[in-house]
């Protein structure tokens, strides 16, 4: 292992950190812009002024999540340059120009439309201004796809040879479409769904609990809820079916998330560790909580198929165990209790529970959505931590080891600008909190009148 | 295919150099208009400053995210040799736009418009000043052995590079002052004259001392201005672009509203098209070891015709709508504003 004070240490630090914080708003820019397209739809089709009022509310809230996001998406883009050049120029050919797509395609698109949807609404038709939204919505989830496209292309890079440390592209299409792509792109764009869902229901039972504009927020709860029954349980089978290609194409990062040293030899089943502690230098687990036939049970649909144990990997091509262990069982345990939240809240919608008159007693259940907003984050962190680290030591998969592909330069260059990352960003995390609860403590504006050429009033 | 392939990389080059310089006028003018802030009189008048880029800042810097994932995508070797190598710069360059690209809605959202208009003006005036030193430092040549960055982390700070910075912030607040011409007026339109008319006359000054040790340092580039038939060329866009610079002054002095802003966009267009024909074929100039070309530095055919096919049908679209936006958006900029149709949800 490397020192900690290394320019390689410490470019995999800056790139975690600037990545994990990253994340945490285009999740909700994705959700949250589909959401608003639902209620202008709604709008315009109904005529209801309500829903016009929750397009105003959520866009607020919306654009304050929006603009961290910008800020802390630009450092990404650039810093494969900065931090990562050996790797920009060994998979620039496919890489580079898949972020290309996205600044191209998506994020334009979602920029330009931005400014009409937050300024326009007195400069446009209510047809316009819907059709803005709409590009703004269609816009962050292709930048989504295309971000995806990359960064599993990263984990099963395909459509190409890799010679002379440079990744030449031999078909482009098998690169797009590479395995781990299908699992990557719908996994992810379901999380920023049903983060964006949790949100949207969290808030709303947070006013119904206050006593706050409670039929108001019952009508965006009801459609947080309706979403929730469809997402939850997708999100989990399509999460099984991406464990399922891990076990195809990473068969060392299933191993380690498993904390499976050992393979099962042939008739036995391999058991799956609900916790254990992995040790790197024993090559096993110094203990160990197991459920017999488990693993294989999930892996290869067969109680006694055979799973790869990490020994029959060579110790440095192995990745971390003990995050990826953790993380993806914390990634797991909240995927369940969304999916029996979810469960929970439409039983009780279907005794009447949710009616106007009676929701305000459901305390208990009203606070398990507002505990769910953290948890779904939470979620999605340590999902992507079990992704990245699970792919270690490899930057891309079997052909380029990360230890190889940073820029070498001064460790204080790098010490530096992580620094400033790390006062900066918690900075920024400070002044997103304030502002939205800012805005969440003012709550939706009584009466803001519509548009004067708004149709179907 | 056959007969564009030799060209691909040229084409590409086009490309870039396109997307660079809508950046670099449409973000540039917002810049400059950021740097102008800081000498604004009180609150009101910054508000106004703020409000004239206010809904259309944000697509204009994403022309920044476009050229660098393009530049990425089309020049692998060039993007990652000119970041890691201005890594400081560059770095400079993103702090900076988090300060500028969260003033905008945190101030909408907050009682102390001052901090966030300060944060604004602060904010463009580090960008402005990184990609100074960013490109002050490219110009200075990179030292590059076998294509990895050999130089010093801090070799993009020097008496050349303080100079070109001079020229980039001379030149943005040029562009900011007839921007606020064409989107104000009273005061602050009067004063943008007065700026601009300044701030002409140093840009000027300082480019062509810039151009003058480019072709000191370079011997290439000076054959360029001497030997034929790149002469021609080289000389016929600093002709024009002198006469871009001749029509702005008139304009200043003529009052007029929309035509400084224009006029100083042909001197950015003619003087940037006649630096690169005075580079090329030199994406990288280095004084020490061998200049890195267009063609070294290039991703492969195929992704160079891939990505050719996709752009051709991406640019017209986003000039498309981005041109209904601009327009959408034309008019004056007035201490009510936007701000009174923008209404809270």
């Amino acid at each position: 292992m490397e020192s900690l004070v290394d320019h390689v240490t410490l470019s995999r630090l800056q790139f975690a950190l600037t990545a994990h914080f990253h994340i945490l708003w285009p999740v909700l820019s994705i959700g949250l812009s589909l959401f608003l397209v639902v209620m202008e739809a709604l709008w315009l089709k109904t005529g209801n002024i309500v829903y016009y009022r929750h397009c105003r509310f959520w866009s607020r809230l919306f654009l304050v999540n929006f603009t961290v996001g910008v800020v802390s998406g630009i450092p990404m883009e650039f810093q494969f340059g900065t931090n990562w050049a050996p790797f920009s120029v060994a998979g620039g050919d496919f890489f580079g120009h898949m972020l290309g797509f996205e600044a191209a395609m998506a994020f334009m698109l979602e920029a330009t439309f931005l400014g009409i949807m937050a300024f326009g609404w007195n400069r446009v038709s209510p047809r316009v201004h819907f059709f803005s939204t709409c590009m703004v919505a269609l816009g962050s989830s292709l930048s989504a796809f295309w971000i995806m496209v990359a960064n599993s292309w990263m984990h099963t890079p395909t459509g190409g040879v890799f010679i002379d440390g440079r990744f030449v592209i031999t078909d482009k299409l098998a690169a797009i479409f590479n395995p781990d792509m299908p699992w990557g792109v719908s996994h992810m764009w379901l999380a920023c769904i049903e983060i964006s869902v949790f949100v949207v229901g969290g808030l709303s039972a947070w006013y119904i609990l206050k006593g706050r504009h409670v039929d108001f927020f019952l009508k965006s709860f009801k459609i947080a809820v309706i979403a929730a029954i469809v997402v939850t349980p997708l999100q989990i089978l399509v999460g099984d079916g991406s464990g399922t290609a891990v076990y195809e194409h990473q068969p060392a990062k299933l191993a380690a998330i498993e904390a499976h040293w050992e393979t099962n030899p042939p008739g036995e089943g391999a058991p799956w560790k609900i916790i254990a502690w992995p040790n790197k230098t024993r090559q096993d687990n110094d203990w160990a909580i197991e459920i017999p036939y488990a693993l294989s049970l999930i892996t290869t649909k067969s109680p006694t198929g055979p799973v790869r144990g990490l020994r029959e990997f060579p110790a440095e091509d192995q990745p971390p165990v003990l995050l990826p262990f953790y993380a993806f069982r914390i990634m797991m345990a909240v995927g369940f209790l969304l999916f029996f939240l979810m469960l929970w809240t439409a039983w009780t919608w279907y005794r009447g529970g949710l009616d106007a008159d009676r929701i305000m007693d459901r305390k208990r259940l009203l606070l398990a959505w507002i505990a769910a907003v953290p948890l779904s984050y939470i979620g999605m962190e340590t999902g992507w931590i079990t992704r990245e680290v699970g792919r270690q030591p490899w930057i891309l998969y079997n052909m380029l080891r990360t230890t190889d592909a940073a820029t070498n330069m001064p460790a204080s260059a790098v010490g530096g600008s992580l620094l400033t990352f790390a006062v900066l960003y918690p900075l920024l995390f400070a002044l997103f909190v304030y502002f939205a609860k800012r805005i969440i403590a003012a709550g939706p504006a009584e009466a803001v009148p519509p548009p004067p050429e708004a149709a179907g009033a | 295919m056959g007969l564009i392939e030799p060209y691909l990389p040229d084409i590409w080059l086009f490309i870039i150099g396109f997307f660079l310089l809508y950046y670099a006028v449409a973000d540039g003018y917002g810049l400059g208009v950021g740097i102008l802030s800081l000498f604004a009189r009180d609150e009101e008048e910054r508000s106004i400053m703020m409000e004239s880029i206010e809904s259309t800042w944000h697509d204009n810097q994403t022309w920044l995210v476009l050229l660098g994932g393009m530049l990425f995508g089309a020049f692998p070797l060039f993007y990652s040799l000119v970041l890691s190598s201005l890594y400081i710069p560059i770095l400079l360059m993103l702090f900076g736009l988090i300060f500028r690209g969260i003033s905008f809605e945190f101030r909408s959202n907050s009682d102390e418009k001052r901090t966030w208009s300060l944060s604004f003006g602060f904010g463009s005036l580090i960008v402005t000043i990184a990609q100074g030193f960013a490109l002050g430092g490219l110009l200075s040549g990179l030292p590059v052995k076998d294509g990895v960055f050999a130089g010093s982390v801090w070799g993009w700070l020097n008496p050349f590079s303080v100079l070109v910075t001079a020229g980039v912030l001379g030149g943005y607040v040029m562009l900011g002052s007839n921007y606020l011409i064409l989107k104000t007026h009273d005061e602050i339109q009067q004063r943008s004259y007065r700026i601009s008319l300044l701030s002409s006359i140093i840009t000027l000054v300082v480019s062509v001392t810039v151009h003058l040790r480019i072709v000191a340092m370079y011997p290439h580039a000076a054959g360029k201005w001497t030997h034929p038939p790149d002469c021609y060329a080289v000389w016929a866009f600093v002709l024009l672009a002198g006469i871009a610079f001749v029509l702005l002054l008139v304009s200043l002095e003529q009052r007029r509203e929309i035509a400084p802003l224009f006029c100083n966009m042909g001197i950015i267009l003619f003087s940037f098209v006649g630096m690169s024909v005075a580079m090329y074929p030199y994406m990288i100039p280095n004084v020490i070891a061998s200049p890195l070309t267009v063609h070294s530095v290039a991703a492969s055919p195929d992704t160079l015709w891939f990505m050719l096919v996709v752009v051709m049908v991406l640019i017209p679209l986003i000039l498309t709508y981005t041109g209904y936006k601009h327009r959408l958006f034309r008019g004056k900029t007035t201490e009510s504003g936007y701000e009174s149709e923008r209404g809270h949800g």
